[in-house]
């Protein structure tokens, strides 16, 4: 929202104090300032001045040579004998006795001021010389027209320089829109000069003409009929017809009032809507009566306000066509669509340079009904801005009186009819009563109920209040004042936030509960770390492509139905396929042997939680490695499993698989290649850690030597709460130490062969001893495919006495019977 | 597969078998019999095309399943004993060197965050990667259709809820406000607070550049009890910002709008890194417009069951990236996604 400081100036009835200030207090009790422009540095040097003479410039068919008076102000410039200055000039309009705008040599044409300034200079012009130049609107940057020079009207004498004489010398002070989403009061110039009041502590009084606004005096000689059928979506509709209209320019102060803003000029009825818009924050509309009239059915204008019918279109001010969305405002003649109801008028009733008569719409619109036409359609107006926060209905009358009184000053309209107001709104603004102590509490302060009236006041509220309590009635203009929470809010506000005491909350000392999922989070981070993985983060939204290469069904994965592009198309089942992702290019980047990994959560449109999506969080791990190796991966990342889980106190065992597994966190897995894992002894299965399918691992460029897992971190959770401390007492006595060295068949798994070892020692070892079993080796000899060879370490100490070597050696040999019988074991 | 015709039937039986003999088995593709079938369709009478054709085609799928069946089967690699703590003849895998390890930069900041709000009595819980309406808009007063959803392009699924609205991918922590004030009601009727910190990934339908973002880190935060006020929100902010950069800072605020605060706030800290004289950090302002906060609505309060005439209560919400970006002096948003090992190792 774009704030004219000299504007505010107009309504403000103290002084304002210097600009920088006024920002900051802006910013700090009204909302963020985005920007602060300087309007006046534009246009430093121009001034005003009488062209004294004009006439046709020898050698050339358009150029004139001009001698203006400036009243001698300027400096540094060349002047005839009677302190005329030479100026050519090439715009069509000039003449002796205009009143115009002349850029002396030196000074920058301000069109040009933000962008590749250009400074001017006395030159010659088909050899005559010209002293800097006479200016457009284009020029000055207040307007488009590059037709001709900007012919200054009013009572201006030359040697004014013009940023006084128009007011120029202001500041454009832009508000965040968002802050006004609920203050569409604010969306005007008014508006923000009365909460400007109240924050310097200042009394505000609206003009007149908007407090208290006198009825619009009717006329005669157009027949205009209005029929609102969608009073739902269109609480009130005002409109009046005004005939004898004159086209024309907006005086020049019009003119450079809207620009000043942002709003170009176009004719003075459209300039005046857009002035009454831009002051009070309401939209309005005007429609050229004959056009509509001519589109009616009957003698008159016939106003119908409705939904649109069926394959209805409809072609915009802005030359769209557009098929308007079912429950869009239509305003249409009894036949035909002449506009699209608080978003933009329709191109067959533009006011134009031939329009005699006129409509002035001044309607209320409801917002959320704008805001889904503005969305549906893509269109973005200055009215919409407005309509979609809601404009106050009961304002409607003093607007459109205004217009009138406007429209009568600038372009000689006359009353042609009644004033249509076809009214549904409630007419009363709700009051709200509150207690002081109410406010203070949420605020932290001790007003008391006088302090509170007079803050509310001063921005216009009606305030009755006693020693405990006030009412408060918002002005006409207010649509955010129902409950006590908005008075809290404007108090403050007003009273000034920054100055609010800071205290922290009191509380007592007991200890936060902390969220053990979020604990253990941290934990595995560490683990990982510390083991030499790098934690990546990915994008939560994958390809259907990447879906595909893994095997995992598309159908099974949430869609996005606006995805930015197809690389972020579906939400992932898990994070394993994105680190498999990254794994070339981090190889590329010259990166030989690394291991990834990301604690994800997964969605599966078949695993609901309630109402919402099911949210799995998973900890998915991949090792990859360009250098050429023998041995299998899967046992690298099995061992970067145990690392973790010995971390977090859990003990796994693994299984292989033995039947399809369908689900989609395992399909990237070389089922031969990996194994499911559990918590030890039976307990709940957690993942799954192996290789990768051969199509998975040529898809995605993995190198051969490639592993990962992919475990559920909330059964590991419940399995690490469960583990109590793994910690054994120190025996005294020393231990003794032998190896046993078992071949067994290439098909009994070392899991079963550990098994039987463990289980043997805990039969049968001596009494008050601890016994430790580690694998030394597994080998297989070239020549002997069929069979392996496995060496284990067993230790063995006491708590009581010293062990001797031939208690073990029998111990041993137990283990190896007990291994020849179960698993043909042959001891080596 | 039984083919009706008899010649292809033939043919079928023969090309089987070859198939067996050939080291090359995607060879069979080519043969002279299958080519020569192809080349009798345009001599047969009209109406026995199709049918034939069919079969032809058919055949050849076969065989393609077949050479893709067995290219499957030799790129297969043996099974292994997972049982096993190594491979065969293999020395036992060893791990990377710690020194290469690293968190993300991010989660590492995230950790840091949450360590100050433990301190300060603060619980933690994380907010949903999916969600639905009325948790992201409904339960925090943004009635349907209203301009502040404008302000939050939020991504959503094809797939739709009990209401038949599409599940959103949140755009805000605040997704997760409702649950969190329920869960933690029972703290009210005990004389305590609802104290928390809602950490969680978030998404807007953004364009990436270098500095935006569609996924990024947030850290919302509640606290509600008796007699809480606007005061109690801005010391606890500015409490949490002098923990987090170790050193005095100034802060001030400015009117906001969201629909589930009242009053709602700008919140800003003078620049940590120039004492706020003004750097490339803050832009020469010499201020850092860090984040959004605000009484929390009476509706919200309501919506979860709490009694806004009893208890007040406050909630913020910042982003993560921004505190990780200035405090490293990280020029580029995107690699935080990246997977890039270059930038990921730098913060071992």
């Amino acid at each position: 929202m774009k704030v004219s400081v000299n504007w505010l100036r107009e309504y403000v009835s103290f002084e304002l104090p210097a600009t920088a200030e006024l920002v900051e207090r802006i910013g700090a009790q009204l909302g963020a300032v985005e920007e602060v422009i300087d309007v006046g540095t534009k246009y430093v040097g121009a001034v005003v001045v009488k062209v004294a003479e004009c006439e046709k410039l020898e050698n050339s068919d358009h150029l004139n040579l001009c001698f203006v008076d400036d009243d001698g102000v300027t400096q540094n410039v060349n002047r005839r004998e009677d302190g005329l200055v030479q100026v050519v000039c090439g715009a069509p309009n000039v003449k002796a006795g205009l009143m115009v705008v002349w850029l002396p040599p030196g000074v920058t044409v301000p069109s040009t001021y933000d962008h590749d300034p250009f400074v001017l200079e006395a030159r010659e012009l088909r050899g005559t010389v010209s002293n800097g130049m006479l200016a457009s609107p284009k020029e000055l940057a207040l307007g488009d027209s590059h037709e001709g020079l900007l012919l200054l009207d009013g009572d201006v004498t030359p040697g004014t320089s013009l940023t006084e004489a128009y007011k120029l010398d202001d500041h454009i002070i832009d508000i965040e829109n968002k802050m006004f989403t609920h203050r569409p009061d604010c969306f005007g110039q008014l508006g923000v000069a009365r909460e400007v009041a109240g924050i310097f502590g200042q009394q505000f009084t609206s003009p007149k003409w908007y407090a208290t606004p006198g009825a619009i005096t009717a006329g005669d000689g157009l027949s205009l009929t209005v029929k609102n059928e969608v009073s739902k979506d269109v609480p009130r509709f005002m409109a009046v017809a005004l005939k004898n209209v004159t086209i024309a320019p907006s005086p020049v102060w019009l003119q450079t009032q809207l620009s000043r803003v942002g709003v170009r000029p176009i004719n003075n009825v459209v300039d005046v809507t857009n002035y009454i818009m831009l002051l009070t924050g309401q939209p309005l509309h005007a429609y050229d009566y004959d056009k509509v009239a001519g589109l009616s059915g009957g003698d008159g204008a016939a106003i119908v306000v409705r939904y649109p019918a069926a394959d209805e279109q409809i072609e915009l001010l802005s030359g769209k066509t557009i098929k308007p969305r079912q429950e869009a405002i239509m305003i249409a003649t009894d036949k035909q669509a002449i506009g699209l109801g608080g978003v933009m008028g329709g191109g067959n009733t533009e006011v134009d340079q031939n329009t005699k008569n006129i409509i002035v719409e001044c309607a209320s619109f409801d917002m959320y009904s704008i805001r889904r036409t503005s969305m549906a359609h893509g269109l973005f107006t200055d009215a919409v801005t407005r309509f979609n926060k809601g404009q106050s209905p009961l304002q409607n009358p003093a607007v459109l009186s205004q217009a009138v009184t406007m429209l009568q000053e600038l372009a000689q309209a006359e009353v042609a009819g009644e004033v249509t107001d076809d009214n549904h709104a409630p007419s009363e603004q709700p009051s709200v009563k509150v207690d002081a102590d109410f406010v203070n509490q949420r605020l932290g302060l001790t007003l008391s109920t006088t302090d509170m009236a007079t803050l509310l006041s001063n921005v216009e509220f009606t305030v009755e209040h006693d020693e405990q309590s006030l009412t408060a009635q918002a002005p006409f203009w207010r649509t955010d004042i129902e409950i006590r929470e908005d008075i809290v809010e404007e108090v403050g506000r007003l009273y000034g936030f920054d100055k609010l005491p800071l205290e922290l909350p009191k509380r007592d000392i007991t200890p936060a509960p902390q969220d053990p999922l979020l604990q253990q989070k941290s934990k595995i981070r560490g683990s990982l770390a510390k083991a030499g993985a790098n934690e990546v983060l990915t994008y939560s939204f994958v390809h259907g492509n990447l879906l595909d290469k893994v095997g995992q069904p598309r159908d099974k994965a949430f869609k996005l139905s606006n995805a930015l592009s197809p690389d972020l198309q579906y939400y992932r089942f898990h994070a394993l396929p994105s680190l498999l992702d990254k794994v070339h290019p981090n190889s590329k980047a010259g990166h030989d042997t690394f291991a990834l990994f990301e604690l994800s959560k997964g969605h599966d449109t078949t695993a609901m939680n309630g109402d919402a999506p099911a949210e799995i969080e998973y900890v998915d791990f991949v090792y990859a490695s360009k250098t050429v190796r023998a041995d299998a991966a899967f046992y690298q990342a099995r061992r970067y499993l145990d690392a973790l889980a010995y971390d977090l106190g859990v003990s796994l065992s693994y299984a292989p698989i033995t039947k399809d597994l369908p689900l989609p966190a395992a399909a990237a897995y070389d089922q031969a290649r990996s194994a499911l894992v559990s918590v030890a002894n039976g307990g709940p299965l957690l993942g799954i850690v192996g290789e990768f399918k051969p199509g998975v691992t040529k898809q995605l460029k993995l190198p051969k030597y490639c592993a990962g897992f992919t475990v559920d971190q909330t059964e590991l959770l419940t399995a690490s709460s469960a583990t109590t401390s793994r910690y054994h007492e120190l025996p005294r006595f020393p231990k003794v130490e032998q190896d046993i060295c078992l071949k067994v068949a290439s098909t009994v798994l070392f899991g079963e062969l550990h098994g039987v070892v463990t289980q043997t020692l805990t039969d049968n070892k001596p009494e008050n001893t601890t016994f430790t079993v580690s694998p030394l080796d597994i080998y297989q000899r070239e020549e002997d495919p069929e069979h392996r060879q496995i060496t284990f370490r067993v230790g063995l100490a006491s708590f009581e006495r010293t062990l001797t070597d031939q208690e073990m050696t029998g111990l041993l040999q137990r283990v190896a019977d007990k291994a020849a019988e179960t698993c043909k074991a042959e001891r080596i | 597969m039984n083919y009706q015709n008899a010649q292809i039937s033939d043919v079928a039986a023969q090309l089987t078998e070859r198939l067996a003999g050939l080291d090359n088995k995607a060879d069979i593709l080519k043969a002279t019999e299958l080519r020569a079938l192809y080349a009798q369709i345009p001599t047969l009478p009209a109406e026995e095309r199709a049918a034939f054709g069919q079969e032809i085609n058919a055949l050849r799928q076969e065989l393609e399943a077949l050479v893709a069946g067995h290219q499957e089967q030799a790129e297969a690699l043996p099974a292994i004993d997972v049982t096993a703590p190594k491979d065969v003849n293999a020395v036992f895998p060893e791990l990377l060197p710690s020194t290469l390890g690293s968190k993300h930069p991010l989660t590492q900041e995230l950790e840091t965050v949450l360590d100050i709000f433990y301190r300060m009595g603060f619980s933690a819980v994380e907010s949903p990667e999916i969600d639905d309406d009325y948790h992201m808009f409904g339960s925090l007063n943004f009635p349907e259709d209203h301009p502040a959803r404008d302000d939050y392009d939020t991504f959503m699924t094809e797939q739709t809820d009990k209401n038949g609205k599409p599940f959103i991918a949140p755009a805000h922590t605040s997704t997760m406000q409702n649950r969190v004030l329920r869960r933690y009601i029972d703290n009210l009727q005990q004389g305590k607070p609802i104290a928390a910190v809602i950490p969680g990934r978030v998404f807007r339908n953004e364009d990436l550049d270098a500095r935006h973002e569609h996924t990024f880190y947030q850290l919302e935060g509640v606290y509600v009890n008796k007699g809480v006020h606007a005061g109690n929100l801005i010391a606890t902010l500015k409490t949490f910002l002098q923990a987090y950069y170790g050193k005095e800072l100034q802060v001030k605020t400015q009117p906001f709008y969201f629909p589930f605060t009242e009053p709602s706030f700008e919140f800003a800290l003078s620049c940590p890194f120039c004492d706020g004289k003004g750097c490339h950090i803050c832009s020469q302002a010499g201020w850092i417009e860090l984040l959004g906060c605000g009484m929390i609505h009476p509706n919200v309060l309501k919506e979860a069951g709490i009694d806004p005439e009893v208890y007040t209560g406050f909630a913020w919400g910042f982003g993560i990236e921004r505190l990780v970006m200035m405090k490293y002096g990280i020029e580029d948003v995107r690699h935080f996604e990246s997977g890039k090992l270059d930038f990921l190792r730098q913060f071992s």
